[in-house]
Formats: C-alpha cells, sequence, structure tokens
C-alpha cells in the first residue's frame, strides 16, 4: 500500500521525525537517526562560540534527510522570524520547525506570537511546521494562514509523560486538512503506537531517544512502533465495548 | 567591527567570506546577520565589512 507522508508536496517513507539534541556524542546521535529511518531531523541555530566552535554537526548527518531548522530559544515572533530568515539565508532549508516558548519552567509555546509569526513566515515563502500546544482552534488557524503541518504536544517537551492530552490532539487529527505531527513528551514507543493508531500523520521524538541507555536500540523500537500504530490505524482499531467472551459459551467438557 | 559582541579588527578588503576563513569557519554552515539584516550565502564573498558592522555569526547546533 502506498502510505507516503506528504508535507507541502514532498513525500516521505518515515512517519518519524527526530530531534538531534541531547545525545552524548554526535557519532551516536548518527547512528540513531540512521536506525530510526527519519527522514526529517530538526537542529538548532545558536550563535557561534569562538572560544569553544566545537564540530558541526551537519558533517554527522546522512545528506539525504532534510534538515529542518527550528527556532528554539525565541521568545517572541519577532526572534522567530528573525531566527528562520538568518537560516535560510546561509544555506539550511527554507523549511522551520516554528516554536515560540517564553515559558522556561514548562516549556508551553505562545500561541498568540506563533500564529503571528506563522502568517509572517508563510508570506515571506517559508515552510512552516508549527509547535502547539493541542488547541484545535488554533491549529485550523494556523492551517488558514498556510502553515504545512500542526504539530500539537502530548506532553510538555522532554517530560516523557506521553498523550496526556489526547483528547484535544484526537480533535485536531479529526479537523486538519494538514499532517499532523505529534511532538514532544513522548516517552516510549508505546506513545508514539498510540498517537499513530488515532490517526497523527507522525511523530517528532527527541529525548526519550536520545536518552535511552541504548539510543541507537531505541530508535529502532520507535521505528516499528510508528509502523505499527499506523498500520493498526489503517486496520481499523476497535472500540471499547463490554466483555465478550472469545470462545464459544456452550459445549464446554 | 563587533562579531557576537567580540571586536574584531578589520583586516583590509575584508569580506564576510575573509572574515569567515580568518575565524576558520570556512568549512561549516556558518549563518551570518549584518546590522540586524541576514546576509545570502552567495553574497558572503562579495560582500565588504566595514568598522562599524555589527555582526552575528551562528550556527546549526543539535536540538529538538
Amino acid at each position: 500500500m502506498d502510505d507516503t507522508l506528504t508535507i507541502a508536496g514532498r513525500e516521505f517513507d518515515s512517519r518519524l521525525l527526530l530531534g538531534t539534541g541531547k545525545y552524548d556524542t554526535f557519532e551516536t546521535m548518527r547512528d540513531a537517526v540512521v536506525a530510526s529511518g527519519t527522514q526529517i531531523v530538526t537542529i538548532a541555530v545558536r550563535r557561534i562560540d569562538f572560544d569553544a566552535p566545537g564540530e558541526d554537526i551537519t558533517s554527522f548527518l546522512p545528506e539525504d534527510v532534510l534538515l529542518l531548522p527550528n527556532t528554539s530559544g525565541c521568545e517572541t515572533a519577532d526572534e522567530a522570524v528573525r531566527s528562520a530568515k538568518l537560516a535560510r539565508a546561509g544555506g539550511l532549508p527554507d523549511w522551520v520547525k516554528l516554536e515560540v516558548i517564553p515559558d522556561a519552567r514548562y516549556l508551553l509555546p505562545d500561541p498568540v506570537e506563533t500564529l503571528r509569526a506563522a502568517a509572517a513566515l508563510v508570506e515571506d515563502g517559508f515552510t512552516v511546521l508549527p509547535y502547539i500546544l493541542p488547541d484545535p482552534v488554533l491549529a485550523q488557524k494556523l492551517e488558514e494562514v498556510g502553515c504545512a503541518t500542526v504539530m500539537p504536544l502530548a506532553a510538555p517537551i522532554g517530560s516523557g509523560r506521553g498523550l496526556k492530552l489526547r483528547d484535544s490532539i484526537r480533535i485536531i487529527v479529526e479537523q486538519a486538512g494538514v499532517p499532523v505531527v505529534v511532538d514532544a513528551g513522548l516517552g516510549a514507543p508505546s506513545h508514539a503506537a498510540e498517537s499513530m493508531e488515532m490517526g497523527a500523520d507522525a511523530v517528532l521524538v527527541n529525548t526519550a531517544i536520545a536518552r535511552a541507555e541504548d539510543p541507537i536500540a531505541m530508535a529502532g523500537a520507535f521505528r516499528l512502533a510508528v509502523e505499527a500504530g499506523r498500520t493498526a490505524f489503517h486496520a481499523g482499531v476497535m472500540e471499547e465495548q463490554a466483555p465478550t467472551p472469545s470462545s464459544p459459551i456452550g459445549g464446554t467438557v | 567591527m563587533d562579531v557576537n559582541g567580540r571586536k574584531e579588527e578589520l583586516a583590509p578588503g575584508e569580506t564576510v567570506a575573509t572574515l569567515l576563513a580568518r575565524l576558520g569557519l570556512e568549512a561549516g554552515w556558518a549563518l551570518v546577520e549584518r546590522n540586524g539584516e541576514p546576509v545570502e550565502r552567495a553574497r558572503y564573498a562579495e560582500i565588504e565589512l566595514e568598522d562599524a558592522d555589527r555582526l552575528v555569526v551562528a550556527r546549526p547546533v543539535a536540538g529538538g
């Protein structure tokens, strides 16, 4: 069955997006990226510390993987637009994971500034993938201004708590005309599988893989979970119901 | 010239490209903003810098 993920006209075989943060080494990150089968990875943009420039992360990433610059660290729409334009001018793709996070404690995104930045970036020719609280009204407004996806969080970034806001995500999935990527808070492959069973189009995972005891094996586990969840979605997950026996009631010996 | 908050002496005929090379960054994905405006990578070799310039030099790093 042809089941490609299409974002802004570009097709992907994998429905697992990976963040590149929090790995102990770039070598482990690279091996996890390969093991996950992902075709889209996020990166951040930061000022160079000339006293400790470090290594170039892009040299560790497979060439056929799409680099998706994020706007992490930005607290306002203006800062996010500036970051995205800097990345694009410097030769990175004109795709952007838009995140506007003024809240350092819970790391929750600002919906008003996110919508404002999204409109400006779409107008400027960017392919915009906004990271949001799972607010179905906001998701629709982002779609209306031309965002390529919506990316509702399952739980706060790095928390690993799973689908705490599943009912709202379910509404977004039901209403969205663009791919829905569940992003942030997924702690285990089962969380990713459940997201896909619900009809999400993809998931984005970082901490759960990067901080696993064996990140490369965990990347493979998430790959399988995403595939299993997607297959189950197509197969039609049964509705919950009252208990019914699976074996014949009569004729017992 | 101010580069990431640090004073840098301007070399004669300095361009964005020669500055990046001098800083050892020619091979990487250096991202440059000059006086608040992003600089297109294709123009790094042609934009001559001035003493009053304020540059931000950034790069891709690991992130989620």
